[in-house]
């Protein structure tokens, strides 16, 4: 289906209804994320921008419409493998190379910052431990928690919950990530150190996807903006077309409310 | 004159210590037992509760696959029987008395299975202790499984979703992620639990388990002696399940400490 060898996701005419279709939080979207985009989706609450985005790993089960990843159509339960033979669909694999961020950072409390991190290289994919430590630890370098490894969760501040939240996704080497409103539960002050790790990551080319309310974030980073309302998607273009010349008066509408 | 406690009585009830002693050491190892089949048979069934093995799934997706939106096929593919089969048993041992269940454990099922008679430790008849641990078992095992069905459900459900986004199997993320973190929400009502059993297993008395109770009826049949004996089992009962309790509670303070999120 992906014609495209840059396209990376392609979402076509993705729908989840809830209730027998009288509530439809994704009503139909359709689109591509190449290789490389930053992909900013905004929209007003309730608009199906993060059921949009958990879609695309399946946290959220659509109840229509494909998405491929990889050229394989995940929201099927058995698919045809390379040999066409029909194999069932094995999320977990696709997830892996998805990695994600979450409004609510969901490190896990019980572990260390270093085990946080190297329990999925370790258990999923089978990296030798200290092979996984020690991308762990340059991986926190990098985001200057470097001297936290054995720190737990709860002694970090919520902007460093979020970039060891980035950094452990980013363990997994994933071909996408995925972040869901991942500043919006950060104190004000702390917005900042999350969104530079995130251009950063976005400088060095890593195909990202973003669900935000910060609008300048969408526009100086993203390459691409997507406007969802009521489960539809309404406009997509440029940051320039979409905040300097935007057609829809559900847009106008919007923009005139957060800028 | 008859008063309701008289002293003279609690030196004729002590010549008996030696009684007491073998029903307390009775009822602490009857309690101990009981936790341990009650938490693993608790864990099978919360597992089996929680399971999502819908052996007619396929008839709640269409033609592409999907989730039908309604229609009887997509009742009939939420059909669990795992989780049907734990619920009944759960909601069945706890609608009704333990006698009786102990009773149907002992006359029932001991009954047709005849267990071999020796004694442990020279004072614990196995052929009453058994069926007593077995039947207790399954009962703190029904009450157990929701204790525990709730401290799993307890963990966040953002825990799962990073797990899963991760790649982790539902498996993995059972193992590593939900089951450590439940574990150490449920402890304190497991102990609790050992305290409620120290307690209820003297019911076991009815059918011949030498705990503490018998020991007061076996008193009582020797002596005529009634009150005196019931009050040293009092006694003995209070200073099992009271300190047993405190600490409990202590650790429960210690752990939810470091635990604000």
């Amino acid at each position: 289906m992906a014609t495209n060898d840059n396209v990376l996701i392609s979402v076509r005419d993705l729908k989840k209804y809830y209730k027998k279709g009288t509530i439809r939080a994704l009503d139909g979207i359709s689109t591509d994320i190449n290789k490389g985009d930053v992909m900013a989706i905004i929209g007003p609450s309730g608009s199906g921008k993060s059921t949009f985005l958990r879609s695309l790993n399946l946290l959220e089960e659509p109840t229509g419409g494909e998405i491929y990843f990889d050229g394989v159509d995940i929201t099927k339960k058995r698919v045809r493998d390379a040999n066409g033979k029909m194999v069932k669909m094995d999320i977990d694999l696709h997830r892996q190379k998805m990695g994600m961020v979450f409004q609510h950072f969901n490190l896990f409390p019980h572990k260390t910052i270093l085990e946080n991190m190297t329990i999925a290289p370790v258990k999923v994919k089978h990296v030798p431990q200290a092979e996984a430590e020690e991308k762990a630890r340059t991986l926190l370098d990098r985001v200057g928690l470097k001297g936290r490894e054995d720190s737990y969760p709860i002694q970090l501040s919520g902007g460093q919950k979020q970039r060891v939240a980035i950094v452990r996704a980013l363990a997994m080497e994933p071909e996408v990530m995925l972040f869901d409103e991942p500043t919006s539960a950060l104190d004000p002050e702390m917005v900042g150190e999350v969104l530079d790790v995130m251009k950063e990551l976005a400088n060095e080319g890593m195909t990202m996807v973003c669900v935000t309310h910060e609008m300048g974030f969408a526009r100086e980073v993203g390459n691409r903006v997507l406007f969802l309302a009521d489960g539809k998607l309404v406009e997509e273009g440029s940051p320039e077309q979409i905040f300097d010349d935007p057609k829809s008066y559900r847009l106008k509408d919007f923009l005139s409310k957060v800028l | 004159m008859n008063s309701f406690i008289q002293l003279s009585n609690f030196p004729i009830v002590f010549k008996y210590w030696k009684l007491f002693l073998q029903g307390t050491l009775v009822t602490i190892l009857l309690a101990l037992c009981t936790v341990v089949i009650g938490f693993v048979l608790a864990l099978l069934l919360a597992l089996m509760r929680m399971s999502d093995i819908r052996p007619f799934r396929r008839l709640g997706l269409d033609k592409e696959g999907h989730m039908k939106e309604d229609g009887a096929g997509l009742a009939v593919s939420k059909f669990n029987p795992l989780s049907f089969l734990a619920t009944a048993y759960v909601e069945i041992l706890r609608s009704t008395p333990v006698i009786v269940q102990v009773f149907i454990i002992y006359y029932g099922v001991f009954g047709l299975i005849k267990l071999p008679a020796f004694t442990m430790f020279g004072f614990i008849k196995f052929d009453r202790f058994f069926p007593g641990v077995v039947a207790l078992g399954m009962n703190s095992g029904a009450y157990l499984c929701e204790i525990i069905r709730s401290g799993i459900q307890s963990v966040d459900g953002g825990q799962t979703e990073a797990a899963r986004s991760l790649g982790m199997s539902s498996g993995q993320n059972f193992r590593y992620i939900i089951l450590p973190q439940a574990i150490k929400n449920i402890l304190p009502a497991i102990a609790n639990e050992f305290v409620v059993i120290i307690k209820e297993s003297a019911i076991t008395y009815t059918i011949g388990v030498q705990d503490i109770m018998s020991a007061v009826n076996a008193v009582k049949g020797a002596t005529f002696i009634i009150t005196e004996p019931l009050l040293v089992a009092t006694a003995i009962y209070f200073c099992l399940c009271f300190p047993t309790s405190k600490l409990i509670a202590h650790f429960e303070r210690r752990m939810s400490r470091g635990d604000k999120r």
